[in-house]
């Protein structure tokens, strides 16, 4: 399976006559657009800003980001979410760099939603901060979760994956300027050279802890709460596969850019051939019950056993309960015999001094830690808030509040902010980007 | 120019060794011994007294020598509270830790020493200060001190300091998230930690888990006929006034209320203050988060045999490991007293 990806780099985003793209500048035509966006009729108001790095905006409630691209064969960018069920993986894709579509509410946050800063101290808590973001700020008729702490924010979070797919046409007939190739052979159809490397494989626990459908992570449309373990092609998560959800607080989650770009792939494909055998990746879960959890490991290890893993790199997209996911699977995988490494973050508590995950074992004795959800962040006030500030302490955003005995309301009279981590847009970059780590004071 | 008081004992004062080591509580103005080496390595402060205890009084009459050294700082203004170096003094080391701990709590300074790794004092207070790690003996003084004395130099200056590996001392339990000066995403750090351990080659994990850190399931109550069973919960029922303002989430109080009167929690009486769920079919009936009403058909039936007195209550939302151990074993202490034989914990 092999799929290439040629990359187009944005230095500048604005508004003109028409959608282009030319030296580095992409042109949108801003009514076109948001006559396109409106296209929904559960969209009752659309507006789109650009926040450029440095620039003195705070953006807030975020609630999905994905790549503009173009799958130059014409099909869409997400089966199975904006149009039929393809096999993903193989092809040409063009792809924007250096900037993302961002889905904002116009005024209303959800657990799971999270902020950027595009400037100053605030800016390096996200990746967002340093792209250039097209930012969707929308106002949808969904009464029904309006006063919901949980949202499944279906429209805001559909249109950014149908604007991606507009937008990312621009480039379609387009020369990029660097393309990048991923490919793997069968597992059994590889050389002698690779199958003397030590085999690995990539186990990815997306969010899908929601019992109720229209939350969780969705895996070619399917919801992943209903769901056990697969072995998938790393190249079917890069090619818009899977999508993110709605549920996890911010810090925690994995937005849809983050699985079309997943650093931990990459790593694993840069080895690939040299220090080690890149087989795949078993794509697992996230689940409520002991029973589903255990059921969810079992899957894995058989599958990383079958395969004749050596060694497997867990990851999960979340903290708090899913930990209990992560060291079950990280164990069951020790258990069979294959070598393990985790990438998560910690909930150490705003003081540090909290147990870092709710299991631990032992055997889990090889960790990547990519923050502290409970980090305290102070913030001065922006220029220009895209969306509504308010939302971080109204609403229920998993890092801020409406009132405390001690530190005041999340949001101050001067635009100035006080909050956790949790709140910062998929702000641990747990997908692999994080440069973050913990040390012990 | 930040003001230093500096403890040491008799033996560092030059009063004498084993023989004086009953030497009583003093404070003299000035640096004396090791301090004279401190002075030298802070920058913009000075080591304006200096106090003096024997290992044994403290050690054995350690009450009386921290009510005395205290009073002796009362009217003294200080910026920082420097103990020893204590080496592998195993009295000395307690010493250093007891009177730092004692200073940070009264006068709320920031308090450091230094101590081999094998000095039992580490153990005792490493997670309540930062313990330097020093030398087995008196010959690595002057670096022992300059360590301090580095981290007593930013903390003074209002400058950030590092993590505890980097700053040279025991860590505190405490983890917080930095940025690697070298950036090297997680991504790159998790496939090189694999590759290493598939290797066999030596790896540095970023989250240590030790056997530690396991706390054992207890063994079950033979006789349960016979067992006092108490009622906790983290379900944050409380009476309806609140009397302890006990917080609705990350919570720091709990309270304890008496039910030995009552077969049954009434729905006004008590309710949930607990912010992380839908309070109304606990405010409708408040046992079925604290199940009173059963406990006492179970203690009519002689399934168990009898009842403590008091339920006890907090909220567990957002409330950190830290807080919950710390009200755990404040409840416990009740707990053990009244020789409760099991406790029905009741989450929610």
């Amino acid at each position: 399976m092999q799929l290439k990806i040629g990359n187009f780099y944005v230095k500048d985003i604005v508004f003109g006559e028409k959608l282009s793209f030319a030296d580095g500048v992409l042109t949108i035509n801003k009514e076109e657009a948001i006559a396109f966006i409106l296209e929904d009729e559960h969209i009752t108001e659309c507006d789109i800003v650009i926040a450029r790095p440095g620039e003195k905006k705070r953006i807030v409630p975020v609630k999905e980001a994905v790549e503009a691209r173009v799958r130059l064969d014409g099909e869409s960018l997400f089966p199975g979410v904006t149009g039929d069920l393809r096999m993903c993986g193989s092809g040409t894709i063009h792809a924007l760099k250096n900037m993302s579509i961002l889905g904002v509410g116009k005024h209303w946050g959800s657990f799971g939603d999270g902020l950027v800063d595009m400037w100053g101290e605030g800016q390096k808590y996200t990746l967002f901060g340093s792209l250039i973001n097209l930012c969707l700020v929308i106002d949808t008729d969904e009464e029904f979760e309006q006063r919901e702490q949980q949202k499944k924010n279906r429209a805001i979070r559909w249109a950014v994956h149908r604007f991606a797919e507009y937008v990312g046409k621009v480039v379609a007939e387009l020369e990029p300027e660097d393309s990048e190739t991923y490919e793997l052979p069968p597992v059994t159809k590889r050389s002698e050279e690779v199958n003397k490397l030590p085999s690995v494989v990539l186990v990815m626990q997306p969010q899908s802890q929601m019992e109720e459908m229209g939350y969780n992570d969705l895996l070619y449309g399917w919801d992943l709460n209903h769901f056990v373990p697969t072995f998938m092609h790393p190249n079917e998560v890069l090619d818009g596969g899977i999508i993110s959800g709605s549920f996890m607080p911010s810090s925690s989650k994995w937005s849809t850019y983050d699985f079309q770009n997943f650093p931990t792939i990459k790593s694993l494909y840069r080895e690939h051939g040299k220090s080690l055998n890149f087989l795949g990746i078993i794509m697992s879960n996230l689940n409520v019950s002991l029973e589903q959890k255990q059921r969810s490991a079992i899957f894995v290890a058989q599958i990383a056993k079958s395969l004749g893993a050596d060694g497997a790199i867990v990851t999960e997209e979340g903290y708090g309960n899913p930990d209990a996911d992560y060291i079950l699977c990280l164990v069951a995988l020790e258990d069979v015999g294959v070598k393990t490494v985790g990438i998560s973050n910690e909930c150490t508590g705003r003081d540090g001094a909290s147990q870092p995950l709710v299991t631990l074992d032992v055997k889990a004795n090889a960790l990547v830690s990519t923050g502290n959800v409970s980090e305290m962040i102070e913030l001065e006030p922006a220029d220009e808030v895209i969306g509504e500030l308010q939302a971080l302490a109204r609403d229920g955003l998993s890092g801020g509040w409406p009132d405390d005995d001690e530190l005041g309301p999340s949001v101050r009279e001067d635009g100035s902010i006080i909050m956790e981590n949790n709140a910062m847009f998929c702000g641990d970059m747990i997908a692999g980007w994080s440069t973050k780590t913990m040390k012990e004071f | 120019m930040k003001k230093v008081i500096h403890y040491i004992n008799q033996f560092f004062a030059g009063i004498g060794g084993e023989d004086k080591a009953d030497h009583q509580p003093e404070i003299r103005e000035g640096s004396v011994g090791p301090g004279m080496a401190l002075n030298e390595a802070l920058k913009d402060a000075k080591v304006t007294h200096t106090v003096v205890c024997g290992d044994n009084t403290m050690g054995t009459d350690t009450e009386k020598a921290t009510a005395t050294i205290l009073e002796f700082l009362k009217d003294k203004e200080f910026d920082i509270f420097i103990a020893g170096p204590a080496f592998q003094a195993g009295r000395y080391g307690v010493a250093c830790g007891t009177i730092c701990k004692a200073v940070k709590e009264e006068f709320g300074v920031p308090v450091l020493t230094s101590m081999h790794e094998e000095n039992p004092g580490v153990e005792m207070f490493k997670s309540e200060m930062p313990i330097f790690i020093g030398g087995p003996s008196a010959t690595s003084m002057r670096k022992n001190v300059a360590d301090i004395a580095a981290y007593a130099n930013k903390l003074l200056a209002g400058e950030d300091t590092g993590p505890a590996d980097e700053e040279g001392y025991f860590p505190r339990g405490i983890r917080h998230q930095v940025w690697l000066k070298e950036p090297v995403t997680a991504a790159d750090r998790g496939v090189d930690m694999l590759i290493k351990k598939l290797k066999g080659e030596p790896f540095e994990t970023e989250l240590p888990i030790s056997a530690r850190d396991m706390i054992p399931i207890a063994p079950p109550i033979k006789d349960l006929s016979k067992a006092k069973i108490a009622l906790v919960t983290s379900g944050g029922i409380v009476p309806v006034d609140n009397p302890d303002r006990i917080q609705s989430a990350s919570a720091t109080r709990w309270g304890r209320y008496r039910i030995d009167h009552m077969d049954r929690l009434k729905s006004g009486e008590f309710k949930t203050i607990h912010a992380g769920f839908d309070p109304a079919a606990a405010d409708a009936d408040p046992n079925v988060i604290l199940p009173l009403d059963v406990m006492q058909e179970f203690v009519k039936e002689g399934k168990i045999g009898s009842l403590h007195p008091y339920f006890y209550s907090t909220v567990g939302t957002g409330t950190t490991q830290r807080e919950a151990a710390r009200m755990g074993r404040e409840i416990y202490e009740h707990l053990k007293e009244d020789q409760v034989d099991g406790v029905l914990l009741v989450s929610t």
